[in-house]
Parts: C-alpha cells; sequence; structure tokens
C-alpha cells in the first residue's frame, strides 16, 4: 500500500478534481460546437437538427466572405505580432539601460494598457484617436503637415488601426518579458563581450538577442493566441466594416451563427479557429522544447 | 571630442525621452476617455482644449447613472467577477500544486492538456454555449455567464501557478513530513505561505479577465445578467452621431478606474503573474 504522503500519491488526490472539472467545462462546449458544426441547426429551430457531415464546412471553405475573414485575421494577427515585439524589444531595451531612473514607476505606468477593459480602449480609440477631424493622430500629423484619411471608414486604413490599437493593448506584455529578461543578464557577460571587441551593436546582436529568444517564443505565442481570437476591441473599434475590411474569425462566426441565426454555420467556422489553434499550440510546443534543450 | 561623461548624459536625455513619448502614447487614449467625461459635449474641437478642461461639467457622470443604469450593470459585473476569483482559487490551487507534486509521463501529458486548452478561442465555447442555453431556458443566468468565465480561467490559473509551486524546494516538504504534517498539513501550512504572492497575483489577474471579459457577455448575458461592458456598448448607437460621446467618455471612465487603480496599487503581484511561465513551459 502506497504511503498516502508519498509525493505522487499527495499530487493526485490535490490534482483530480480540479482535472475532471476542467475537463467538463472546457470539453462539453466544444464537443457541442463540433457536434452543431456537423449539423444542419437554427438559432429557434433547435428541434429540426439533421446531420450533414463536412458540408458546413465545405461552404465555409467555398464562402468568399469566409476566406476573407481568414485573410483579415491573419493580417491583424501578423501585425500585432510585429508591432508589438518590435515596440516592446525598443521600450525594454530603453528601460533596461542602467542610465534609466525609477525604473518601476515607468514599468508600472507601461502596464496601464494592458488593463484596460478592450471594449473601452476601443471605443477610445475610435472617438478621441482615429476620428477624422479633431482625433489626436490626425491633430499629429496636421503639425507635420500629413494626410487626413478617415481611418475607420477607408478598407485599408481601418485594418491599419485595428491593428496598432490592438498592439497599444498588448506590447506591455512583450515590454514586461523582455525587461524581465534583460535584466537577468550577467553584466560579465557584457563585460566579457567588451573585452572581446564587440561595440554595442554586436553585443545587442550576438550576446542579447540570442539570450532573448526563448522570451520572444513566450510573447509570439501569446500575441499570436490573443490576436488571432480577438472580437471585443474591434468590435467597439469598426464593428467589422467598413464592410468586411476588420471582420476576423470571431466577428464573422457571430454573424454568421446569431445575426443569421445558421447555428451549424456559425460553429464550424468557430471550430476551424479552434483546429487552427490547436495546430499552432502544437507547433509552439515543439519549438519551444527544441529551444529549451538548445539552451541546455 | 566628446568626453565620456557628456556622452553618457546625452545617452540618459535620449533615453527618458524615448520613454517619454511611449508614455504619452501608453496613457493618451484613457486621458482622453477622462478629458472628455468632464467636458461638456458641445466642446469637442480639438484634443488640446479637452486636456485643459475649458469647459468643465460633472454633467455626464450623472447622465451615466442614471440613463445608463449604471449601479444595474456595475452589481453583475462585480458579483461575476469576485465569484470567478473564489471559484477559480478554490479548484485551481490545489491543482496545480497536484500538478508540481506529480512527476513523469503523467505530469507532462496533464501539463500538456492544460496547455492546449489555454489556446482555444472564445467563440468556440460562447456559440454552443448560446444555443444550448437559449432552448433550455438557461440564457441570462449569471451562472450561466460565469461558467463560461471559469472554462477559461482554470486552464489559465492552474498554468501560471504550477512555476509558483515549482518553485519551492521539495525538501520543505520531507522536513514536514519528517514533523509528521498530514498530507493536509503539507499543502495548507508548509507549502502554500510560500507561493502567497503567486495566489495573490493569481487573484488580481483573474479579476481584471473577468471585469473586462465582453465576448461571453454579449453572446450569454440575456438582460438579466449583463455586466458593465455590456452596459456601455449600449451607447454606441446613439453615438454615431457623435452627440454621446461624453456620456460615453463618463461611463467608460466609471468602468476602467477600478482595473487601473488595481494596475497601479498591485503592480508588483501584476508584474510577477505576466512573467509566469515565460521561463519555462
Amino acid at each position: 500500500m502506497a504511503d498516502p504522503r508519498s509525493r505522487f500519491t499527495r499530487g493526485w488526490w490535490f490534482l483530480a478534481p480540479g482535472l475532471v472539472l476542467m475537463t467538463l467545462i472546457v470539453s462539453v462546449p466544444l464537443l457541442m460546437a463540433f457536434r452543431y458544426s456537423v449539423h444542419r441547426v437554427f438559432l429557434y429551430r433547435f428541434d429540426e437538427q439533421t446531420f450533414l457531415g463536412l458540408a458546413n464546412y465545405l461552404r465555409a471553405i467555398r464562402d468568399p466572405l469566409y476566406v476573407n475573414a481568414l485573410k483579415v485575421t491573419t493580417l491583424f494577427t501578423l501585425g500585432c505580432l510585429v508591432l508589438s515585439i518590435v515596440l516592446g524589444l525598443l521600450v525594454a531595451f530603453a528601460l533596461s539601460s542602467r542610465e534609466v531612473r525609477l525604473r518601476p514607476a515607468w514599468l508600472a505606468l507601461f502596464l496601464i494598457p494592458f488593463v484596460v477593459t478592450p471594449v473601452v480602449a476601443g471605443i477610445a480609440w475610435r472617438f478621441f484617436m482615429w476620428q477624422q477631424e479633431f482625433g489626436v493622430i490626425n491633430q499629429v500629423l496636421g503639425v507635420f503637415g500629413g494626410p487626413d484619411p478617415y481611418w475607420l471608414l477607408e478598407r485599408e486604413t481601418a485594418l491599419i488601426a485595428a491593428i496598432v490599437s490592438n498592439s497599444w493593448h498588448l506590447t506591455p506584455l512583450a515590454i514586461l518579458v523582455f525587461y524581465a529578461a534583460l535584466t537577468t543578464i550577467p553584466d560579465e557577460l557584457f563585460d566579457a563581450g567588451k573585452t572581446d571587441g564587440a561595440g554595442p551593436m554586436q553585443s545587442l546582436w550576438y550576446i542579447v538577442l540570442p539570450m532573448l529568444r526563448p522570451h520572444m517564443l513566450f510573447v509570439s505565442i501569446i500575441v499570436i493566441t490573443s490576436a488571432f481570437r480577438e472580437f471585443d476591441m474591434i468590435w467597439s473599434l469598426t464593428g467589422g466594416g467598413p464592410g468586411r475590411a476588420t471582420t476576423v474569425l470571431s466577428i464573422f462566426a457571430y454573424d454568421r451563427g446569431i445575426a443569421n441565426q445558421d447555428m451549424g454555420m456559425g460553429n464550424s467556422i468557430a471550430f476551424s479557429m479552434f483546429v487552427i489553434m490547436a495546430v499552432a499550440a502544437w507547433i509552439y510546443i515543439t519549438v519551444y522544447r527544441r529551444v529549451l534543450e538548445h539552451e541546455e | 571630442m566628446i568626453s565620456p561623461r557628456t556622452k553618457r548624459r546625452l545617452l540618459a536625455v535620449l533615453l527618458h525621452g524615448v520613454l517619454g513619448l511611449w508614455l504619452i502614447y501608453s496613457i493618451l487614449p484613457p486621458l482622453m476617455l477622462l478629458a472628455a467625461s468632464f467636458n461638456s459635449t458641445a466642446l469637442f474641437r480639438s484634443p488640446l482644449d479637452l486636456l485643459l478642461f475649458r469647459e468643465f461639467t460633472t454633467e455626464n457622470f450623472s447622465q451615466a447613472f442614471t440613463r445608463g443604469a449604471f449601479w444595474f450593470f456595475f452589481r453583475n459585473s462585480v458579483i461575476i467577477s469576485s465569484a470567478a476569483v473564489v471559484i477559480t482559487l478554490v479548484v485551481c490551487v490545489p491543482m496545480a500544486y497536484g500538478l508540481s507534486k506529480i512527476t513523469g509521463r503523467a505530469r507532462s501529458a496533464v501539463s500538456f492538456g492544460v496547455l492546449a486548452m489555454r489556446f482555444i478561442p472564445y467563440v468556440v465555447l460562447a456559440l454552443p454555449l448560446f444555443l444550448l442555453y437559449v432552448n433550455l431556458g438557461l440564457a441570462g443566468s449569471r451562472a450561466g455567464l460565469l461558467l463560461a468565465h471559469l472554462a477559461i480561467h482554470i486552464p489559465f490559473a492552474t498554468w501560471m501557478l504550477i512555476g509558483y509551486f515549482d518553485s519551492v524546494p521539495e525538501e520543505l516538504e520531507q522536513a514536514g513530513i519528517i514533523d509528521g504534517c498530514t498530507p493536509w498539513n503539507l499543502f495548507w501550512d508548509v507549502t502554500l505561505p510560500v507561493v502567497r504572492s503567486g495566489v495573490i497575483a493569481l487573484a488580481i489577474l483573474v479579476f481584471v479577465m473577468s471585469w473586462n471579459e465582453y465576448l461571453f457577455a454579449l453572446f450569454l448575458a440575456g438582460s438579466d445578467a449583463q455586466p458593465l461592458t455590456v452596459g456601455i456598448t449600449r451607447f454606441l448607437g446613439g453615438a454615431e452621431a457623435g452627440a454621446e460621446y461624453g456620456v460615453i467618455a463618463a461611463y467608460s471612465v466609471l468602468v476602467i478606474s477600478p482595473v487601473i487603480v488595481f494596475a497601479l496599487a498591485a503592480n508588483r503581484y501584476i508584474v510577477s503573474g505576466m512573467t509566469a511561465g515565460a521561463v519555462k513551459g
């Protein structure tokens, strides 16, 4: 008989109840989503369900609007990824310098965009930043004699505006993780680099960036998952418009499932998002293990 | 020739300049909300007018409270967010502790499962639940909405806490076993006090996540369980005309004030919680 205090037995006693609960809470809706996705089912005609197989998925793939939503989501996600990593690195580098005073205070204030309610952030950007006539962006551009586009009313600029607004919300995470990593790089490493004749750019490229690789991977995956499923910010910023220029997959699934009441279609769009993310998760875990092994 | 000292001074000025610009960029959108909320709506001509409070008024706030039925939504937000924090802690603290104790293949399988659940898009949970709730008559209950929140919080919280529990040396518990501790004592009296800051960080992050949540609320809240995030979007229709942005700004300020206060007051915990898991999966 195993000792109830043995590490393993103890662990399972504490783990099991939560594990069962979590599996139920998450997998029941997920399985229901899959079930509805292979049926013809409408919102207020729940009792008339007919099995369709993969017909909803095939219809989605042939639907130019689904392809458009997939394209918009990809551009949106990649845009947020690039912006938040680049800006996050830049700010973290500046902040981690020993010349900077009151570093914890700066960091605390930089966190604000991350906790601001995304729906409210969308409202703030829409009415006070991107607004064509009096918005901050065009007022600042005006000082430099720049153009004054109707940011949210034109197809190309609306997507750019959505990417910038959402990156505003996500960059603090990147700053925080990179900053925490940078402050743990021992000074000896830089001194060694200096003795070997490395300039600031070289030590950045050959010492700092390689050390940040696992952190960049971590930030990337958080930003990718968050941006890929983003709904709130875009919903209050543009509502998916103009036309379908910012209709990401989450909004498209809402559109089909609830606005059009075609729940079979809505659920197959949502479930296709889950499949895409599952593949991304698998890639991430594989790559991450390799990077960590490489470190050791 | 510039002396090294001047060079360092210049660098310091440059760095503070960059950080100052970033700070303005970071706080400008919420700052504009604050400015607009305390100005009469007739004014919005330039951002500068608003920031100087040229036509100061508190009228927008009284409108938000009365016409916006603020307290109704506030009550729902507080109840849902607090319940989410309590349940998540009760479920996830023992669970993460247990997970950090088991080893080998079981451990990698379970942590893979927890991590995988963190990748689930919200909409794939919200749509089937919406259909179920509508047809089972559960639409508009706070419990139904809470359930969706938990589906997001539990994997997130467990994943975040494992790191904290893993950092507690096993020797501590070995000493406890020699002293005759029961398994419960080992968890509650020996290990939990060590990871207290992680638990606080988690409670704050879960509260902020629930407070800010909108998608589930839009899908599942019906008309009785709507939180503040839904309350505010009711104004967006009228705002197309640009007539209501003062009230919207006031409402926005009321919604984001608690989380911003949290972010500044509990900064240390949020920083530690957000970076947990950055070093290992």
